[in-house]
């Protein structure tokens, strides 16, 4: 009833690929969408949302699809990342126009309750023109809960908030886990999936690169080696100077430059640059060979 | 409460256009319409007759053309410029719903600041309720519709959409409905003249086409234009991130 | 989580101390050569340039630059097939199509100004340019060379190819220097034009963020004005009416008739003219585009244009073309000087 299922599901502009054939399911509770910048999280949510169509493969919120489909808006919240509200509006009255547009029996009641879940009781009566970042995001969220929705997307919505309002809106999201919604929120900062999410998805370039319980991936990562191209001014000394260090555990001259394998990716990188200086080596380019996995590790390990 | 006029979406609407203190721009063009006639009236200058042109050529021409131009642009125009749309969108709100409400404020306050002003105008210039300005009056109601229901459309279709309603409003009306009678067909100007002339019966308003081929013609623009939008806002996307 | 961070550089904890430490990683600086101020005028000239045409964007972005620079191509196109055909030339050099002209400059600078200055106006990038070596003035004026050269191409160019469908059928040298000659004051009238409406537009254009509103603007200013002063030349015109006297052509003389009456087919006809009133010799002054064609006039223009002569007012156009400029320079300058954390 609140599954969110995507199918082979691709989105492509013209030849660039933003989406790269993902299939995934999204159960209740709260899962973390995680990536770098420029993954494709955000279009995976605006998918998911209706807000945009699939080039190909099926994208479906409790069986339905969400493609031209405003009925879908009943049972999904959905918190933009782009920081667009109606300035003009206080915060009450948007919540409370919004509650009434979804067709709410009580639409005051609704917003009073969901402003009041997003902590924002003290503020409602100000033009949202004069809120804070953090605030904005706050509404958008009680904007997003007063229909009672059992799907709530959310787009990096930590986004300009401060610890405290962080922490709050943790707390808001794995009580609305725990209800048994579907929660599912993107961001690119690892500690604050780490404590919230029970199951994340790992995008990366348009791939679905991992999925399922948070720690069992790290271990994953850390157990691998990882395989770099580095070329430079002069390979065969860099090499000889990085076999020597306790990260590298190989090196190997090949036609195209020099194979590096680390197995400690993060000590690896700090002393590449320094390690060349001192040799004098100028370092020209640096290319992971696994590219998917290897920026997957950087950011679930190196915090 | 369906494919109707929504209160809640009317009242944004109404609030944003006003909310700008700029949007107001689109109170120049009648102010000096109506500023200017009173001039013209009291100077009483001795060549052509000027109320045909200053209520006919300037009245339609700029006034009623650009000033649509504006409030059809900004009604939706604004909200998917600044993205606040997505707000109204993500709700079982249907989207004919949206346009439709958003193209009958556009009209009604074009109307307001246009034929209204142009009423206005046309009982100074010509001493009274004659058929020259009763006229115009009902041409540039006919207008403010037709108009708002195209530059709505234009709203949905490109995010340029005040640049691509000028050049509408300059390029195919101004200069190609001068040269090419065919082009009076697709003219909401000449819509509006044809109404306006089948009241005033003024020769010199550059009026081509009859009422019921106006009337016709602007029905089926109408018509067309709002569905068209319709269909387009239901398939409005949202870009991923840095594409 | 953090094990395998080691903090290279310690910061020193001695008592009373204030020392902080810059790790070194081994991020080499950059040594080499760093662009003056010259440069990046001339960068910012080029950049606007492209976008006033829509270069360096996406297709959709082109679409008006290169309509309205074929439209304006069209009455030298025409131009030249009628050449061929034998016919002398039919359009001026001084005044081209003074209607088109107006329209497609109207068109290009609402929706093109706002590429310029207003996309930079929205993103608030002004105070990453005023933190390098940019001075307040530079920005705006870089924008307005980069504008007027934009406009500049878009009415020059289509001159040049009228001058060169005419010349390409004219036979020999004199012809050829008399079309050259006429050519001259044309172009100079084009520059006048490019200064002083690229100028004001990005003034207008600079007074908002958001590119309907100063679209809008713009397009309001030019087309009302325009059309306002077109409307005030023809009312103010008086309207001047002679009895004029037909003769038969000499020789017919009625049978009968004394010497010196009138003839047969002798009649009297009433001409009608319309001579400008000082209203309307003023009238010009409404629009920047008339008040062009006014200065044109008095700098010896003949070709025939909006402006019914201005009637020794010459000298007021010349100077309403100064304010006007004046203004928007000022506009430009007063807008960028407080702009700075826009």
């Amino acid at each position: 009833m609140s599954t969110v299922e995507l199918r082979n599901v691709s989105r492509w502009y013209g030849n660039v690929v933003a989406v790269n054939d993902i299939t995934m399911t999204i159960g209740p509770g709260v899962t973390g969408l995680l990536g770098p910048n420029g993954a494709g999280k955000s279009t995976v949510l605006h998918l998911i949302a209706g807000f945009l169509a699939p080039s190909r493969g099926e994208v479906t919120v409790g069986g339905a699809a969400s493609w031209r489909n405003p009925g879908i808006y009943r049972t999904v919240g959905l918190v933009p990342e782009r920081d667009s509200v109606y300035a003009f509006l206080t915060g009450e009255e948007f919540v409370r126009d919004t509650a009434t547009l979804h067709q709410l029996a009580d639409p005051a009641g609704a917003a009073r309750r969901a402003i009041a879940i997003a902590d924002m009781a003290d503020a409602q009566g100000r033009r949202i023109s004069t809120y804070s970042k953090g605030m904005r995001q706050r509404i958008k969220v009680a904007a997003a809960l007063v229909h009672d929705p059992q799907v709530l997307l959310l787009d990096e919505p930590f986004n300009g908030m401060d610890p405290r309002q962080r922490l709050h809106m943790m707390d808001l999201l794995i009580k609305l886990g725990a209800e048994g919604r579907t929660i599912l929120l993107s961001s690119h900062i690892l500690e604050e999936v780490e404590q919230l999410a029970d199951t994340i998805q790992v995008i990366v370039s348009g791939r679905l690169a991992a999925s399922g319980d948070f720690r069992a991936i790290r271990r994953l990562m850390t157990s691998r080696p990882h395989v770099f191209l580095v070329r430079s001014s002069d390979d065969r000394r860099l090499g000889s100077a990085l076999i020597g260090r306790p990260a590298v555990t190989g090196v190997e001259l090949t036609g195209g430059g020099l194979q590096v394998r680390a197995s400690d990716f993060g000590a690896f990188s700090r002393e590449l640059a320094g390690l060349a200086r001192d040799q004098d080596i100028r370092l020209r380019e640096l290319l992971p060979e696994d590219e998917s996995l290897e920026s997957v590790f950087a950011y679930l390990v190196e915090s | 409460m369906d494919g109707a006029f929504n209160k809640v979406i009317a009242s944004i609407t109404l609030r944003a256009v006003f909310g700008r203190k700029r949007a107001l721009l689109f109170a120049v063009p009648p102010l000096i319409l109506i500023l200017i006639t009173v001039v013209l009236k009291a100077a009483r200058p001795p060549g052509t007759p000027w109320p045909g042109r200053i209520l006919g050529d300037f009245g339609f021409s700029v006034v009623l053309s650009l000033t649509a131009l504006i409030i059809g642009t900004s009604v939706l125009g604004a909200e998917i410029d600044e993205g606040s749309i997505v707000h109204l969108l993500a709700t079982p709100v249907r989207r004919s719903s949206v346009i439709v409400t958003k193209f009958v404020i556009g009209a009604v306050l074009t109307m307001a600041f246009v034929a209204v002003p142009e009423l206005v105008a046309g009982l100074i210039a010509t001493g009274g309720f004659t058929r020259l300005a009763v006229g115009l009056f009902v041409g540039a109601l006919a207008g403010s519709v037709v108009y708002n229901a195209v530059f709505v459309m234009l709203s949905v279709l490109t995010t340029r959409a005040i640049a691509v309603g000028l050049l509408y409003v300059l390029i195919w009306e101004v200069v190609l409905g001068n040269f090419v009678s065919g082009a009076r067909l697709l003219s909401v100007e000449q819509y509006a003249l044809g109404v306006a002339n089948s009241i005033a019966h003024y020769g010199a308003l550059n009026a081509g086409l009859t009422l019921t081929t106006a009337l016709i013609m602007g029905v089926i623009v109408t018509v067309v234009t709002l569905v068209f939008a319709t269909r387009r806002l239901s398939e409005f996307s949202l870009k991923g991130d840095a594409v | 989580m953090s094990a395998e961070h080691e903090v290279i550089g310690e910061p020193a904890r001695l008592a009373g101390a204030e020392t902080g430490v810059i790790h070194d990683i081994g991020y080499r600086r950059y040594t080499g050569r760093r662009l003056g101020r010259a440069q990046i005028v001339r960068a910012l000239y080029w950049h606007s340039l492209r976008s006033a045409y829509g270069l360096g964007r996406g297709a959709k972005a082109k679409i008006i630059p290169v309509l309205t620079f074929a439209v304006m191509c069209l009455p030298a196109v025409v131009n030249a097939v009628a050449i061929e055909n034998g016919q002398a030339r039919i359009v001026p050099y001084d005044t081209y199509l003074f209607q088109l002209r107006v329209v497609v400059m109207i068109i290009f600078i609402a929706a093109q100004a706002p590429e310029l200055v207003s996309r930079d106006l929205r993103s608030h990038v002004l105070p990453l340019y005023f933190c390098r070596p940019l001075r307040r003035l530079d920005y705006p004026l870089a924008k307005l060379a980069a504008f007027i050269t934009a406009c500049l191409a878009i009415i020059e160019i289509p001159l040049l190819l009228l001058y060169l469908g005419t010349i390409a059928q004219a036979h020999s040298g004199t012809a050829i220097w008399a079309q050259t000659r006429a050519l001259i004051p044309g172009l100079l009238v084009g520059l006048m034009w490019a200064v002083l409406l690229a100028a004001i537009g990005l003034a207008l254009a600079s007074l908002s963020g958001r590119r309907a509103y100063a679209t809008g603007a713009i397009a309001i200013y030019f087309f009302l004005t325009w059309i306002l002063a077109g409307i005030l030349i023809a009312v103010t015109q008086r309207n001047v009416v002679r009895a004029v006297v037909v003769h038969p052509p000499p020789g017919a003389v009625a049978k009968g008739a004394p010497p010196g009456a009138p003839g047969p087919g002798t009649f009297v006809a009433h001409e009608i003219t319309q001579v400008p009133t000082t209203a309307a010799h003023l009238s010009g002054l409404v629009s920047p585009f008339t008040t062009l064609d006014g200065v044109r006039l008095w700098l010896g223009g003949t070709s025939p244009g909006p402006v019914p002569g201005v009637g020794g007012y010459g000298a007021l156009y010349g100077a309403m073309l100064l304010v006007l400029l004046a203004a928007s320079l000022g506009g430009l300058a007063a807008r960028y000087r407080k702009a700075g954390m826009a």
